[in-house]
């Protein structure tokens, strides 16, 4: 493991930095708090450091309380490491943002001890942050498919509606459902069913841009959104979006299965005055009308009415494969 | 066969206190380091010494204080006990920016450190890297 050494006497990083080579550390040794604090807010910064108190630029203390002042960043064990030995300096040590204090001339094995200390409460740290991220992802994503959850969403459409009107640039959100879906449940099971959500999941968040965002609206229905997008291409990415779920046969547990999905699109600059619900009711207006139309096409909604779009061919796609 | 560093300290009449066995005990008996801590303190110290007599001259009591603090780690790093005693409480009077208190104590931790750097030498004679 790593571990930063800020020490200004040249003769207590040497000995230091010894004892900590011996113990299995790989050491990086600075000379001043300036030092120490660049060191300890670098992306790969080590989370053991052993703080001498009095040092030039910045003391031990100044720099625990500006580790401790950079919440975002991963945990950081932090020792003082002085030849202060009264009650009140402890305090003060602590206080600053210090996990432990150490007095020189150090023993060895109490360093070591105290170090391993630190070992176990940076990995208690870890476990309760590994905690906090599974739940956070659970809170936000639908666990069968890991896409954005309805809730999640629905709301980052909202946000994306407000900064798209503050731009003055389009957002589509397109409404996507898979057709018979039910027919693959019934006639295939319902682990195949599972296969089929979580690959057109796939497909869908493949086939769009990194800002662009897809979630699992419920049951068959996926919500998709193209951000800052031309609304003169929208129509042929939804297409795309169409062909790259209808083109490939998905492999489940028992069989390839071959499903489509129609797709309900609705641009934000065609109802300039939406909100998030109404704009998503539109989409699910042009859904409905895709529907209607056969499945397995694009249909889009337009202030006076559903359209279907100049570009598209009716198509026909087997719903299972034979 | 190259002599051990406290058998040597033994066989010499001390001149002050130097706790060479414990310090060997804490470098876990390596005679490199050992020599590379005494050719740093040889430098640093005298180098802070000098800092010290210079802001005793003029009056900068913080800046003695800092420069004591520097010995005073020095000399407890390498088991001297009494030196770093005396540039301890050396420390604590420039704190009290205690003028008299300060510059007698100065020359104690000078007339000790004249004491130890001989032997310091004679260690680094022996204990060669």
């Amino acid at each position: 493991m790593r571990i930063l050494v800020a020490e200004d006497d040249a003769i207590s990083r040497a000995l230091l930095g010894r004892t900590l080579q011996r113990a299995g550390y790989e050491v990086i040794a600075v000379e001043d708090g300036a030092k120490a604090i660049a060191e300890l807010v670098k992306q790969d910064a080590p989370r053991l450091a052993l703080l001498d108190w009095v040092m030039p630029e910045k003391d031990g203390v100044e720099v625990c309380r500006e580790v401790r002042r950079r919440k975002e960043q991963a945990y950081k064990y932090l020792i003082l490491l002085s030849s202060k030995e009264s009650k009140g300096d402890i305090v003060t040590g602590l206080e600053s943002g210090a996990d432990d204090y150490l007095t020189k001339p150090f023993d060895a094995d109490e360093l070591k001890a105290r170090l391993r200390s630190g070992h176990r409460i940076l990995e208690l740290e870890d476990h309760l942050v590994e905690a906090r991220e599974s739940m956070r992802f659970q809170a936000t994503h639908d666990l069968l498919t890991s896409l954005w959850n309805r809730g999640v969403i629905v709301e980052l459409i909202s946000h994306e509606i407000m900064r798209s009107r503050r731009e003055r640039s389009c957002i589509a959100v397109m409404m996507c459902d898979i057709d018979h879906f039910k027919s693959v449940n019934d006639e295939c099971g319902h682990a195949v069913g599972d296969d089929v959500l979580r690959e057109v999941a796939r497909r869908l968040h493949n086939s769009v841009r990194s800002y662009d965002m897809v979630g699992r609206y419920g049951g068959e229905e996926f919500l998709v959104t193209l951000n800052k997008c031309n609304p003169e291409s929208a129509v042929s990415r939804a297409e795309n979006l169409r062909v790259k779920i209808a083109g490939c046969p998905i492999q489940t547990a028992s069989k390839p299965v071959t499903v489509t999905i129609s797709i309900g699109l609705a641009l934000s600059t065609e109802f300039t005055q939406c909100t998030v619900e109404e704009l998503m009711y539109q989409a699910d207006m042009a859904l409905y009308a895709a529907k209607a139309a056969g499945r397995n096409c694009v249909r889009v909604a337009r202030p006076f009415g559903v359209s279907k779009p100049v570009e598209e061919q009716p198509k026909e796609t087997p719903v299972l494969a034979p | 066969m190259r002599k051990q560093p406290m058998e040597t300290a033994a066989e010499k009449p001390r001149q002050f206190e130097w706790d060479l066995k414990e310090l060997m005990e804490r470098l876990g008996g390596d005679q490199e380091l050992f020599h590379d801590l005494l050719v740093m303190f040889r430098g640093d110290v005298q180098m802070n010494l000098q800092k010290s007599h210079t802001a005793i001259g003029k009056g900068d009591y913080e800046e003695l204080s800092r420069t004591a603090h520097t010995i005073k780690g020095m000399l407890r790093n390498l088991s001297m006990g009494a030196a770093a005693e005396i540039a301890a409480a050396l420390e604590q009077a420039s704190w009290g920016s205690l003028q008299m208190e300060s510059k007698e104590l100065l020359e104690a931790l000078t007339k000790e450190l004249e004491g130890i750097l001989p032997e310091v030498e004679a260690q680094l004679a022996e204990v060669k890297p």
